[in-house]
């Protein structure tokens, strides 16, 4: 307590320094003289009087010294002298402080940027209980290498009854549900969950009691829990929701609760919405789930791990219970076994690589920055080297000049850094502003404490980073030598220009890796877009439409429906053709399942061919331009009820019917169940173009074409041709399906050219960052080899001059500075392409169709970044070539 | 004298101001000075100028305060006085050493 009082009083000891060293003084010559009197009493000379005194004193200034020691606190008076001092200093060269200020906040901004989208995305706490402790679980399908597939009920009900290291588990099933009442019909995405959920993530609804676990019996269901957003959007905020009823497909639910404002659950990977939830009810296992040939896979399962338990641990848990299942089941899970994925990693799964190499990116703008303050430092250091030499030789110590010039870059990175987290809070949000949609999962970032500690300690790390060298070297170098030798500063700038030699080199070959990765997410980006999607995407307006099974339990029903909104769209003008696909291309969506070609052996259900299956409405090919190979498109009285007749693409007559003649080959689709006799062969009658359904980076795969009747899907997506803008003509469509039934939502409303768009989003977004960064570290680079560069010129002057004077001609001048800049460059570029090589390849993974070392990215990139360096280094050369001999000569 | 030294003194030292200024009420640190001089019985040799410091120290924590003053000499000088908090100290850190050199006595005199 007296401690921390005293210390206090020791911190603002700095205060009133004049007025209390005053006080010292008279109190010192006032025991002095009293010493003095006293001494004189006792019959001493007034010499020998005073000279006692001060003997006994231990002399006057000493004793000053000591207590102005104990007044305040050393080490803080002098960091702020160094303070005082550095600020003074960088205000007498604006012109080097701004430079130095806003490149720092060039790499500061940016990595403060970057890591606040990480902190977000990777770092932030999940809105749930004890998160680690979640996992999601999937099937594993070993025939076809995917990890992550959906989960199928049956296997649910094992796993839960099978597993002793989850506490709990819950599944959850994404549907689109028709919301009717209380206004316009809409479209929400639902998710129908086990009704221990909530309270498993440990999440309480903000209003109302929530699930109860009778709600998972059949007919105790009918409740809903409201998502925050959607109770402020479809009910104004209601407070007094709970217990009022809502229209799911016709069918009355009513609320038992809204969920808090921060809750969400949304997994992109097996989604079949791939929209966020609005509305959750439970999920109700009805006993024929327990029936294996029944059910598909269709759900996300959850799990919390017992406290102890590893994801590791779970995984070996879950493998053996798996194994168990194949032996069981040979026929249902004979290819499938379970993959635990912690919860964390499964959100940020996909953005994770890009992210974390965006970062690396930042790293190396930010070390190219320090370079090029440090550069700009050691020549600064060069013209104070007498200022630092006469401090020198008045008594500072290496480390007290070291400390003194620490400082002032400290202060720089500070200055810099506070720009650059102002940089980064704009930055950020127009970051947000260019990302795609369900691609960061962001609404705004806030320069929160956590961020701006981060971009702090990035700050000061720099400043120390580059301040370290060139404070060091001014501080060591010889004193003497500096003042001998007559002002002529050259002493130590051997070392000093071979260190900014160095630096340049650095730089060049930092820069260099940046181009070559963002180089290869360009050609990439050019090549993928350069992909044909196998169909005509211009002018295609796109709108889902789920028709209530409550409502619509006939396939009849759902056909003429169909049919007869079809007909009204063709209608409208402007229209040119229209058509329906159940999985069209880029919503990320698609059924696949086995195919047994009748000609070939009928082998068990894990080892038939795979295919995916779309159903699709009258003059679909013609719709989407889709080229008919051989044989036929479908005929209008195949529209009109089951004909089995089907339409396959290319891939998949090269895949399982290569050398044959598909046309004529009969092929049994396993969509209404497991068995041969379940599905009754259809006629293969033509074959058309690969479309890239499910993005362009994703090769075709095998597709059976169905026509509607053959699989009576309620959920449809309408495709309509126009000949002007697709979307001026969503309000006339929409107008025409109220005129078939008001209740109806359309959803997913967009341009084919959109969805193309989304699909391409992420590899535009990260090429457009990596980009931005690498064009900021090729300007860098190129302020940096300019310095350099002027620099030299400045220092060799004399020796130009001479040069000049002997009979150098302009040119050879030129080559002398050129030549200089151009080693410098090619040893950078030469160091650069050997790190490229090594920093691209944790870009395998992010490209399209260029491999990772690809030499033509490689040779343009250096070329690129030669030609900068060389116009960098083209101003000083040429202002070396008009040295006059005189001038130079009498500079000195 | 070694640092480790010094740093007993500056202790002792503290405690004997304080002793002091509790005898003899407001005193100048000349005055200081020659009383512990005085009644050491001139066994203690240090310069005066390391009181001052102790001064300092002691005015910072609170126990003593100073204000200027006029000497019986007429002469202007800074006079240290305890306040109640440095009173209570002064017990407190004369019990302290006495019980310290008793059991240090006590370890001196056992014959080992």
């Amino acid at each position: 307590m007296r401690s921390l009082r005293a210390f206090l009083q020791r911190l603002f000891g700095s205060l009133r320094r004049d007025e209390r060293d005053a006080e010292l003084s008279a109190e010192i010559e006032s025991h002095l003289a009293m010493h003095v009197e006293d001494n004189l009493r006792a019959g001493m000379s007034p010499e020998e009087a005073r000279r006692q005194a001060l003997i006994k004193l231990g002399g006057a200034e000493q004793t000053k010294e000591l207590c102005r020691e104990r007044r305040s606190l050393p080490w803080l008076e002098d960091t702020l002298r160094d303070l005082r001092v550095s600020v003074r200093a960088l205000l007498q060269v604006p012109g080097f402080t701004i430079v130095a200020v806003l490149t720092i906040a060039l790499g500061i901004g940016a990595n403060t940027a970057i890591f606040s989208v990480i902190d977000s995305v990777l770092l932030r706490r999940l809105p749930y209980r004890d998160s680690d402790r979640l996992v999601v679980l999937w099937e594993h399908n070993l025939k076809g290498h995917k990890p992550h597939n959906t989960v199928s009920p049956p296997d649910f009900l094992d796993w839960k009854k099978q597993n002793d290291i989850f506490t709990e588990m819950a599944a959850i099933a994404d549907q689109r549900v028709n919301v009717t009442g209380n206004g316009d019909p809409e479209q929400v995405v639902v998710q129908a969950v086990s009704v221990n959920f909530f309270s498993l993530l440990g999440v309480e609804p903000q209003l109302g009691p929530g699930f109860l676990p009778e709600n998972g019996q059949e007919g105790k269901d009918n409740v809903v829990i409201l998502s925050h957003g959607y109770w402020k959007g479809r009910f104004g905020g209601d407070p007094g929701i709970i217990g009022k009823k809502i229209a799911l497909d016709g069918r009355a639910a009513s609320v038992v609760g809204v969920a808090p404002e921060d809750f969400d659950w949304f997994i992109q990977e097996g989604s079949l919405t791939s929209g966020r939830p609005q509305v959750w009810r439970p999920f109700v296992f009805p006993a024929m789930f327990a029936n294996r040939g029944m059910v598909g896979r269709f759900m996300t399962v959850v799990a919390r791990l017992k406290p102890g338990v590893t994801p590791g641990q779970a995984q070996t848990e879950m493998d053996a219970i798996a194994e168990r299942l194949r032996q069981q089941y040979p026929g249902y899970n004979g290819k499938w076994g379970v993959t635990v994925v912690p919860l964390r990693q499964q959100l940020s799964g996909n953005l994770r690589p890009a992210l974390l190499i965006l970062f690396a990116a930042v790293t190396l703008v930010l070390l190219i920055a320090c370079a090029n303050v440090s550069s700009l430092l050691l020549s600064r250091a060069a013209a104070r080297e007498r200022e630092i030499a006469i401090r020198s030789a008045l008594g500072a110590g290496t480390w007290r000049i070291a400390r003194q010039l620490l400082t002032e870059s400290v202060v720089l990175a500070l200055i810099g850094g506070s720009l650059g987290a102002a940089l980064a809070f704009c930055g950020t949000n127009a970051l947000l502003g260019i990302s795609p949609k369900n691609l960061l999962d962001l609404h705004a970032v806030s320069l929160d404490s956590r961020i701006l500690a981060f971009a702090a300690a990035a700050s000061l790390l720099s400043g120390l980073l580059f301040g370290f060298l060139p404070s060091y070297l001014s501080a060591r170098s010889a004193i003497a030598e500096t003042l001998k030798e007559g002002g002529r500063p050259a002493t130590s700038s051997r070392g000093r220009r071979a260190l900014r030699s160095g630096f340049v080199v650095a730089q060049m070959a930092l820069a260099l890796i940046l181009l070559a990765g963002s180089g290869l997410l360009i050609r990439s980006f050019i090549g993928l877009s350069g992909v044909d999607p196998g169909f005509d995407i211009n002018n295609l307006l796109t709108f889902t439409v789920a028709l209530p099974r409550s409502k619509f339990s006939s396939d009849s029903a759902t056909l003429v429906f169909f049919q007869r909104l079809l007909a009204k769209l063709e209608s409208l003008p402007g229209v040119q053709a229209v058509s329906m696909d159940s999985y069209p291309p880029f919503a990320g969506l698609g059924a696949s399942t086995a195919v047994h070609i009748l000609s070939q052996p009928l082998l068990p259900l894990n080892d038939l061919p795979n295919a995916a299956v779309q159903t699709v409405g009258p003059g679909f090919f013609r719709t989407m331009r889709i080229p008919l190979l051989s044989g036929r498109v479908f005929r209008p009285e195949e529209f009109a009820e089951s004909r089995h007749v089907a339409i396959v693409n290319q891939a998949f007559v090269k895949k399982y019917l290569a050398g044959g003649n598909p046309l004529g080959q009969k092929v049994a689709v396993y969509m209404r169940g497991l068995e041969e006799k379940d599905n009754p062969p259809c006629e293969i009658i033509g074959v058309v173009g690969n479309v890239h359904v499910m993005g362009l980076d994703e090769a075709s795969e095998p597709i059976v074409y169905w026509p509607h009747p053959e699989l009576p899907m309620t959920r449809m997506t309408i495709l309509v041709r126009t000949s002007t803008d697709p979307l001026s003509l969503a309000g006339a469509a929409r107008d025409q399906l109220r005129l078939l039934d008001a209740e109806q939502p359309m959803a997913n409303i967009a341009t084919m050219e959109q969805l193309l768009g989304d699909s391409l989003a992420r590899s535009r977004f990260t090429m457009l960052l990596l980009g931005i960064f690498a064009g900021a570290a090729l300007v860098l680079a190129a302020v940096g080899i300019y310095g350099v560069m002027a620099f030299n010129v400045a220092q060799r002057t004399q020796e130009i001059g001479i040069r000049s004077a002997l009979g150098a001609q302009q040119r050879d001048v030129l080559r002398l500075i050129l030549g200089h800049g151009a080693r410098l460059t090619l040893l950078g570029i030469g160091l650069g392409i050997a790190g490229a090589l090594l920093a691209t390849r944790v870009l395998a993974t992010l490209l399209y169709g260029v491999k990772a070392d690809d030499p033509l990215t490689f040779l343009g990139v250096a070329l690129i970044l030669a030609a900068v360096a060389l116009a960098a280094c083209y101003l000083p050369a040429r202002r070396a070539t008009r040295v006059d001999p005189l001038v130079a000569l009498r500079y000195e | 004298m070694s640092p480790k030294q010094q740093d007993v003194w500056q202790g002792t030292l503290a405690l004997m101001i304080l002793k002091t200024l509790q005898g003899l009420g407001a005193l100048h640190g000349y005055g200081i000075a020659r009383r512990i001089e005085q009644v050491s019985g001139e066994k203690l040799v240090v310069n005066y100028g390391t009181l001052y410091p102790a001064l300092l120290k002691l005015e910072q924590e609170g126990y003593i305060s100073s204000e200027w003053g006029v000497s019986e000499n007429n002469r202007k000088a800074k006079y240290y006085k305890l306040t109640r908090a440095g009173r209570k100290q002064v017990e407190k850190e004369a019990r302290e050493w006495a019980e310290t050199t008793a059991i240090l006595a006590k370890f001196l005199e056992a014959k080992g």
